[in-house]
């Protein structure tokens, strides 16, 4: 055949680096209305659960009857379950129905009803319902801070940035998982030098994830991760019993924590079981509420390649946040892990986040370049900052940024690095030198910056898991070595765990070490001029972009 | 031992030997009556109710200072939670109708006196195929007898349970 | 529902074709891809070993059995070659064996670690997708992972095998640098499902694994 050079054109267009495959609904490559989806329904006994979406409870799985007990109001259950979906579906869009509302009648809905809810909406629908059902009245943002050599003064400098830059919760994780306690603690000391108050974490495996947590190196977890299929569930080596545990030991250290979930898992991880993506996601979110988490990181997350291969894929993941607020749950929208070459794909695949608002729209926002990036790439990075502040300015939208000036990012990048050099010299860690914390402070990412001693750092962050050291040493250290600003803060976010206002739904902390969560702080929209209006002094911020000139240097 | 050995056996090992030194004196679990605390008037309880906060070493909040850090006065078991306040909190969520979170944090008191170390080993004594069923009996009655974490070991019975019907126990 | 697995075989074979075929990896290999053929001959229940000078490799349902090449198409039998040779390098022997209970590249490193005399393990997937692990250590944890399949070239197979070796010596080698490319996701996951899907197929719950005499024709 003639080749037509349109056609050359196209091929070449980012789009088409893409993946993209055909539903195949016998193992669960389909995103919504699989075929073997259940038929909604409900059996109640004497209070108990004996039936659920088509299977007895003699032969519910250990997800199944995990939802069946602990997640659904059997108070509510026949009553909800009795209601169209179309009729939920309208008072999800219905300004005139509040978010209580919703969230009493949603309580007692099965996965398979909310499915069927879902199957309903279109998109628009989905955001108009999720700008009232989101949990915290004030939406915000997460970032990523990592780099391919773990270096901790990079992560320091670059955790410093990104608060200053607006974020409330900051995430890193590993290329090597022995750096990882040099990792943690060099973002705390990073977060509270860009700005107090920031929360800080560090993915890893579920058990070292909660010892740096009750350490107090980190200040909250979210790699908590559930499945949708009993046998993702148990080769993701864990139970909804097991899980559920862990999620108490955490509250039980005074520590704020999320589970993660995400369409596509189950089919990638090659146990679907011929259901789709979306109802399987349901069960985990429902299996969180169940565990009684109060919050829940989904929205495909790592897995963001497989329902964006497959038609309405995106949809599913908006529909996934969505329920996650309708159960009444914090929601870490996703919007990270990178699935397309196609700026235009990110940014369709972000309004549905964006523009309505969740508690967390990126979860997280690459605050390192891609390269950096060790969850394998965000769907936004460090480069695309002012992309993002100009889309806020464009449509007088809170996307969790403010713009930054060039000197105060440099003074709170070198004010980190240096923080960090100090505790490592008070603590006897591998000496950061000055040349180091100066290519930190003016570095873009990993290839600015020297390498370290690799092995000696890792025997370094080994002893420090050794030798018992804590958040109250980094404390003193920080005061010792005159950082006392800093070291005041670090104390600040310890004190959360006495207090216990943080393991709250939804909960941030403001500049000033208030808590500020979907308890004290709830959506309450209900229509044009309710719920969060951005203030005057937020709207300056956003609006004030160094880019923009001003008429008045310019008159005649 | 090679330098890589395991992160974790270490830090057990260390953690053990720390909360050996200073294992909080057999505090009586008490189960801090109802407050009756309602989440507009008295949430956050750190500003709005700060006198009913106390860290389980017995400290308030005004007393962790930086300067009680820098002195000595104030240690890392000074900075955790104290399970009578979970029982608050978890009053708080209910009274905004998250009553599985409320339980969850009432499960959480229970665990506040369990050792770190204790509390990984159940934790992966949960996971799938670690333990059988007699071992997880056998979690159940510690946290009943010697915690006196009543939740916890129900929940922990009922894993079992469950295990043996979905054959997720460890083959003996 | 039961599927027909003739059924299943050509959905995955016109999905595979209809996706775009890779290019090979730019990186400058220093062992070229001959995809000479090997065989792999299974010799019953894989016992625990009791050499310390040993490293076991172990393969995923459907590594060089259902599936011949990695997510990039490099031919698994220069994988292994690569990996074994990196592992005699280091004056250690090389074990090879087949996890079939699961499919998850951490447990099947991980049950590899409990045969292995030295109490180290690689596990792989048909895919490609890599890990080295210790004995002892949690399932999920590691001492280096490579779960980025299609940035693996035969170096990094070869260096991971030495460093296999070198932590079975009791060292501390520098882990194989990691790759990072936020690209690969997006135009390899839904194939590198696919590729699980079928290498999941072959897990036969609760079997033991298999002893495999590798041979390279």
């Amino acid at each position: 055949m003639k080749k037509s050079k349109r056609f050359e054109v196209l091929a070449a267009r980012p789009v088409n680096q893409d993946g993209f495959v055909k539903e195949w609904p016998e193992v669960g490559l389909i995103a919504m209305g699989s075929p073997n989806d259940p038929v909604p329904s409900i059996k109640i006994e004497n209070g108990k659960i004996v039936e659920m979406d088509g299977v007895a409870r003699s032969n519910f799985d250990f997800i199944e009857q995990f939802i069946a007990d602990y997640a659904i109001d059997v108070k509510i259950a026949e009553k909800a379950m009795a209601m169209e979906a179309s009729q939920i579906a309208k008072m999800l869009v219905d300004v005139n129905v509040s978010r209580k509302e919703v969230v009493d009648i949603v309580r007692g809905l099965t996965a398979a009803k909310l499915v069927a809810v879902f199957n309903t909406m279109n998109v628009v629908e989905m955001m108009m319902a999720m700008q009232k059902m989101r949990a915290r009245k004030i939406p915000s943002n997460q970032c990523h801070i990592t780099n391919v050599n773990d270096n901790p003064v990079l992560i320091a400098a670059d955790g410093a940035e990104a608060a200053l830059r607006g974020f409330d919760e900051m995430e890193t994780t590993v290329a090597v998982v022995r750096y990882a306690p040099f990792n943690a603690l060099a973002l705390l000391i990073g977060s509270q030098a860009g700005r107090g108050g920031t929360l800080i974490q560090c993915a890893l495996e579920e058990a070292t994830e909660l010892e740096l947590g009750m350490r107090g190196i980190t200040a909250y977890a979210e790699t908590i991760s559930v499945y949708g299929t009993e046998n993702v569930f148990v080769d993701g080596d864990d139970t909804p019993w097991s899980k559920a545990f862990l999620a108490s030991a955490y509250a039980s250290r005074g520590l704020k924590m999320r589970f993660t979930s995400g369409t596509g898992s189950e089919v990638q991880m090659g146990y679907a079981e011929g259901k789709s993506m979306l109802y399987l996601e349901i069960r985990c979110i429902m299996l969180t509420r169940g565990a009684g988490v109060q919050g829940l990181q989904n929205g495909s997350v790592s897995c963001i390649g497989v329902p964006a291969a497959v038609p309405s894929g995106i949809r599913a993941v908006l529909a996934e946040n969505l329920c996650a607020a309708m159960l009444d749950m914090e929601v870490a929208s996703s919007n990270d892990q990178t699935f397309t070459h196609s700026d235009i794909r990110k940014t369709a695949r972000t309004l549905m986040q964006f523009l309505p608002g969740t508690d967390f729209i990126c979860s997280g926002y690459s605050g390192v370049p891609n390269y950096d990036n060790m969850f394998a790439g965000s769907n936004w990075d460090v480069d695309d900052y002012d992309d993002w502040n100009i889309v806020q300015r464009d449509l007088k939208v809170d996307g969790g940024l403010r713009p930054a000036l060039e000197e105060e990012v440099i003074a709170v990048r070198n004010k980190a690095a240096k923080g960090l050099q100090a505790v490592f010299k008070e603590l006897g860690f591998p000496a950061i030198t000055d040349e180091e914390v100066e290519a930190a402070t003016y570095a873009h990412g990993s290839k600015d910056v020297p390498a370290r001693n690799v092995v000696e750092d890792l025997k370094a962050a080994q002893e420090l898991m050794n030798r018992g050291i804590t958040g109250i040493d980094i404390v003193k250290a920080l005061a010792k070595t005159g950082f006392t600003d800093l070291a005041e803060h670090i104390l600040n976010i310890l004190k959360q765990r006495i207090s216990g206002d943080y393991l709250h739904t939804s909960a941030i902390l403001d500049k000033n070490f208030n808590v500020i969560s979907a308890v004290n702080s709830r959506n309450d929209y209900q229509g044009p001029g309710t719920g969060y209006q951005i203030s005057d002094e937020r709207w300056n911020e956003i609006k004030n972009i160094s880019q923009a000139i001003n008429p008045s240097d310019y008159d005649a | 031992m090679s330098q890589e050995k395991m992160i974790e056996d270490m830090v057990r090992e260390v953690l053990k030997s720390m909360t050996k030194g200073s294992a909080p004196a057999a505090q009586t679990v008490s189960t801090a009556a109802a407050q009756g605390l309602n989440p507009d008037r008295d949430y956050p309880l750190a500003t709005k109710r700060p006198e009913l906060l106390k860290s389980p070493t017995g400290k308030k909040l005004s007393d962790i200072t930086l300067a009680n850090v820098l002195n000595g006065d104030v240690k890392p078991q000074d900075v955790r939670i104290a399970p009578e306040t979970l029982r608050m909190q978890g009053e708080i969520a209910d009274g905004v109708g998250r009553t599985q979170f409320g339980d969850n944090l009432r499960r959480a008191a229970e665990l506040t006196t369990i050792p770190d170390d204790r509390i990984l080993q159940i934790y992966n004594a949960l996971r799938p195929y670690r333990s059988t069923r007699a071992e997880l009996i056998a979690i159940a009655d510690e946290l009943d007898t010697k915690y006196n974490a009543k939740i916890n070991a129900a929940f922990v019975r009922e894993a079992a349970g469950v295990y043996e019907r979905r054959n997720r126990l460890r083959a003996e | 529902m039961q599927i027909n697995e003739q059924v299943i075989r050509e959905i995955i074979l016109q999905v595979l074709q209809g996706m775009e075929q890779p290019k090979p990896t730019t990186n400058t290999a220093t062992a070229a891809a001959t995809g000479r053929p090997m065989t792999l001959v299974e010799k019953g229940e894989a016992r625990p070993g009791t050499r310390a000078d040993e490293v076991v490799i172990a393969l995923a349902p459907a590594f060089g059995k259902y599936q011949n090449k990695t997510i990039v198409n490099i031919p698994h039998s220069d994988v292994l070659r690569e990996m074994i040779a990196g592992i005699e390098e280091e004056g250690l022997t090389a074990r090879v064996i087949r996890v079939l209970r699961t499919s998850d590249v951490a447990f099947d490193a991980h049950d590899g670690t409990k045969l292995s005399g030295s109490g180290i393990a690689i596990g792989i997937q048909s895919r490609g997708t890599t890990v080295i692990h210790q004995k002892d250590l949690p399932p999920l944890s590691n001492l280096e992972l490579f779960s980025q399949s299609p940035l693996l070239d035969l170096p990094a197979y070869r260096a991971i095998g030495r460093n296999a070796a070198k932590y079975a010596k009791g060292e501390s080698p520098v882990p194989v640098p990691t790759k990072n490319d936020q690209m690969a996701r997006p135009k390899f996951q839904a194939k590198a499902a696919v590729l699980h899907i079928k290498e999941t197929e072959h897990v036969i719950q609760g079997a033991k694994p298999v002893e495999i005499e590798v041979k390279f024709n």
